[in-house]
């Protein structure tokens, strides 16, 4: 009440008050708890099996009793999407360099790779579990394959995408290939190549967990499979949020990568965004 | 001071200009012909054209859109070989002449790299040019010329931080620094607005002036043209060649007071007069 009357009091005093917007994070929070506490009441007004859906506070309790299981399983999963989403990287920028640099084999190269996208990745599981068996390598491999091409194609589209006269400039002082390359279309594919591998990352959270529900037997996928058999619901759901804030952190690591490397990067801004 | 050119015929320059057969220009580009290649067609866009730009000289050539002007001044930059003709820069081929640092280019938009703060972008031709060149010396080089264009104490400025017309300025400064005797200039001024496009002009005839370098300047502005050049080249379309040479006789000194000049009215008026002509030559 008394926010209200001094933010009448100072509206009064200025012509118009120009508010500061909220944060982004305190937006989605707001709007997370109301999700939460709609959703518990609703089981608790409705009486939902736990079984079929359980409510918040039975997912935060099997959070507690099985942590240590979670931790274990979340530590398989994490070191599955690093490695796998590394190679990804590493996978996509050799592939966009290469197009690049070399152009006729990029001209053969690019329709291949754009005809392997269409195949659906998660069909490859059960191949690569018989190709290399329950560990780590199948699902890194999954990983790789589902995550380069967003790596890939924005990549490539950061080295096309350097201004054709800066490219004459360039050719004027009779610079090589290579040394555009190096020197001008790299750099100015960075910010491509990070929006690439935010898309990358996420996508190798989703190439893990397909990893581990096709053959595993740790990991945060293969928890959900077990829990299912154990008619675990709360576990599952446990699991979810485990592999959800997995997900989060892995993503705002990348963006804070972006953030350093390539500072010069536009932004999707809140405040610039309101003024 | 308008008698000066009245009595000289324009189209007995241009033919002065076509026929003169002996010693080449600093600039010298003789009966250029260039096709392209378009969806399987080949396409003539420049067809005999002509054009002798003597050491030291200021001239431009203005035309209607599409009428060949960039291409043009890529086949004297070396980017665009041409299907006939010879090209010549400094006596030699315009390639070569690149090589040995004669060119410096200028386009319409300054294409500074984002990551690069002003002198970093000033340098960065230089050092891509000569591998050998210590950086400490690229960034001298690329210092004096920053306050050759008026942009002393914005070196350390990124890109964004900058002004349309500073980022153009340095990108003048970077075609500079790598002190061509030759500076080749596609509407570099296109993109600014009215005011900045006279300050920039100002700028460059002060640039000029001082370095004393052959300009050729592509540009869309009769003013422009008038005010800056000694001789403007008048261009029309469909295959695109040099229509008129116009001689400009401005009283010296050139400055901001010359825009009111009645000879800059009179040469305007007479380029206006070209101009308006070479756009009904087009074809629809």
């Amino acid at each position: 009440m008394s926010q209200n009357a001094l933010g009448a009091a100072s509206a009064a005093a200025r012509p118009k008050a120009i508010r500061r917007p909220l944060p982004d994070w305190v937006l989605a929070l707001g709007l997370m708890t109301v999700v939460t506490v709609v959703w518990e009441l609703v089981i608790r007004l409705f009486h939902v099996s736990t079984f079929l859906l359980p409510a918040p506070s039975a997912i935060i309790r099997s959070l507690i009793t099985n942590w240590a299981q979670l931790a274990s399983a979340a530590e398989s999963t994490a070191l599955e999407i690093l490695l796998g989403f590394v190679l990804a990287a590493i996978t996509g920028i050799v592939v966009a360099l290469v197009i690049v640099r070399f152009e006729r084999f990029g001209r053969a190269l690019y329709p291949l790779i754009v005809l392997f996208q269409t195949v659906p990745k998660v069909a490859l599981a059960p191949i690569f579990i018989l190709w290399f068996g329950f560990d780590l390598a199948p699902k890194v491999l999954l990983i790789v394959v589902i995550a380069f091409f967003p790596v890939a194609i924005d990549m490539l589209a950061g080295l096309q995408s350097v201004e054709p006269s800066f490219v004459a400039l360039m050719q004027s002082v009779s610079a090589s290939r290579t040394k555009i390359l190096l020197r001008v279309r790299l750099p100015h594919s960075l910010p491509h190549l990070m929006a690439g591998l935010k898309v990358a990352i996420t996508f190798s959270v989703i190439g893990a967990i397909v990893g581990e529900f096709a053959g595993a037997n740790h990991g945060l996928g293969y928890l959900i499979v077990f829990a299912s058999t154990q008619l675990d619901t709360p576990l599952i759901f446990g699991a979810l949020v485990v592999i959800s804030v997995l997900g989060l952190a892995f993503y705002y690591v990348v963006e804070l990568a972006e953030r350093v490397l390539v500072p010069w990067a536009p932004k999707f801004d809140a405040h610039l965004r309101a003024s | 001071m308008t008698a000066a050119f009245s009595v000289v015929h324009p189209l007995q320059v241009a033919k002065a200009a076509a026929t003169t057969n002996t010693a080449p220009a600093h600039v010298d580009a003789r009966n250029i012909a260039v096709d392209f290649y378009l969806d399987g067609g080949r396409q003539r866009v420049l067809q005999g054209v002509n054009l002798a730009v003597p050491k030291g000289s200021f001239v431009s050539l203005i035309g209607p859109s599409g009428c060949g002007k960039s291409t043009l001044l890529k086949v004297l930059a070396g980017l665009i070989t041409p299907t006939e003709g010879r090209v010549s820069v400094d006596g030699i081929a315009p390639q070569e002449a690149a090589k040995r640092r004669i060119i410096g280019l200028v386009f319409q938009d300054a294409t500074l790299l984002p990551w690069k703060n002003a002198i970093e972008n000033a340098a960065f031709l230089l050092m891509t040019a000569d591998d050998a060149m210590r950086k400490a010396e690229a960034f001298a080089r690329a210092a004096a010329m920053l306050k050759l264009v008026s942009l002393e104490g914005a070196e350390r400025k990124m890109p964004s931080q900058l002004s349309g017309g500073m980022r153009q300025r340095v990108a003048i400064a970077r075609a500079l620094a790598l002190d061509p005797q030759v500076l080749l200039m596609d509407e570099p001024f296109g993109a600014l607005d009215a005011i900045t496009r006279e300050e920039m002009s100002l700028c460059l005839l002060d640039i000029w002036q001082r370095t004393e370098k052959t300009v050729v300047l592509v540009t869309h502005s009769i003013d422009e043209a008038v005010f800056l050049s000694r001789e403007v080249h008048v261009m029309g379309s469909g295959p695109a060649g040099i229509i008129e040479t116009l001689p400009i006789a401005l009283p010296p000194p050139r400055n901001a007071e010359s825009f009111t000049d009645p000879a800059f009215k009179l040469t305007q008026q007479r380029l206006r007069g070209l101009l308006i002509e070479s756009h009904q030559r087009r074809p629809a």
